[in-house]
């Protein structure tokens, strides 16, 4: 099941969506209402608002994208790591043997 | 394959559909961030009186140049890397050759063996039961997985196009030209492709499966294949 924002924004599937959506609608509220409390301007509150929802919501999204990043990355080299692992066990090129064979060396 | 009545992508088989896949993410965030200011804009527009008395807006005309701008290298910087990464030289582990007929697709496997099959899709009569209408074909393309696979695409009579969605691949098939591209399956699975160019009556009817298996069983499947 899927739930699309505006029609095409699914926010249940795609990682990091519903939270930016939420922390934007939050950083929106509390922008928009901070500044009507220190202006008593409601036109200017409302714009305040919307730039505060698109800064906030666009803001998190690079920020939790980019943290989604990192981790793909570690995740692909740790598969990586361990299919090597399985692959090289016990060969000359094990990686795990080199370590004890220069610790040995070194006592 | 796709499931009935799907919009979006399918999921992803092939380390450039993954980034494909996050890319539309990426440029649908900034078309909502878009398409909320002009929603906004507009209820504006639409709830005041019309006038105006402006005869200079510097500030205005700065800050409607440069957002943009900056919108556009947002989405053009990830969209570039993706392009390049698209063309990256890698040396392929096989490569095959699908040429378009009208109307089914033909395999050439001729790294090693003389290995070469046509695929024509089981008609709906014989379909067995649970099979997916349309999208089966009687021979599919095997190829083994984790290893870059080079195809050449090419047609016979017609423009076809040979497109597999999940594995983020889609090339023309023009006769007398020779295209090339290039994916890596990673994970075993079959995926499904339609033809992508229209090319006569039974356009709708020549699909692409496309087999990832472990490389023990692509070779035993090659063996049979060519033992027959």
């Amino acid at each position: 099941q899927s739930f699309k924002l505006l029609g095409f924004l699914d926010v249940k599937n795609v990682p990091c969506a519903r939270e930016s959506v939420l922390y934007g609608s939050l950083g929106s509220f509390v922008m928009g209402l901070g500044h009507f409390l220190a202006t008593s301007r409601v036109r200017r509150s409302c714009d305040v608002a919307v730039g505060g929802f698109i800064c906030t919501m666009l803001g998190y999204w690079f920020y939790c994208r980019y943290n989604l990043a990192q981790q793909r990355i570690r995740q692909r080299m740790l598969k990586e790591g361990m299919k090597n692992r399985i692959f090289f066990e016990g060969t000359y090129l094990d990686p795990e043997k080199k370590q004890t064979g220069s610790e040995r060396s070194d006592s | 394959m796709a499931n009935r009545s799907q919009l979006g992508f399918q999921d992803a088989s092939s380390p450039i559909m993954e980034e494909l896949v996050q890319f539309h993410d990426h440029a649908l965030m900034v078309a909502l961030a878009i398409c909320s200011l002009v929603l906004y804009l507009l209820t504006i527009m639409l709830t005041e009186k019309l006038s105006s008395s402006t005869v200079d807006a510097q500030e205005i005309e700065l800050v409607w140049t440069i957002l943009p701008a900056i919108v556009l290298i947002m989405l053009a910087l990830p969209s570039l890397q993706i392009l390049y990464m698209m063309d990256e030289i890698n040396e392929p582990d096989l490569t095959l050759k699908a040429i378009g007929h009208q109307w089914y697709w033909s395999y050439e496997y001729t790294d090693f063996k003389d290995l070469m099959f046509d695929s024509y899709m089981i008609p709906t009569a014989d379909l067995p039961l649970g099979h997916f209408r349309l999208l089966e074909v009687d021979h599919r393309v095997v190829v083994p997985m984790e290893s870059p696979v080079r195809v050449i695409v090419t047609a016979d009579d017609v423009l076809h196009s040979w497109a597999v969605p999940s594995l983020g691949v889609k090339t023309d098939a023009i006769p007398g030209r020779l295209n090339q591209t290039s994916f890596v399956a990673n994970r075993p699975g079959v995926f499904y492709g339609q033809c992508s160019e229209i090319c006569g009556a039974n356009h709708s009817f020549m699909p692409i499966v496309v087999e990832s298996a472990p490389l023990a069983n692509f070779e035993s499947w090659s063996s049979l294949l060519s033992s027959q």
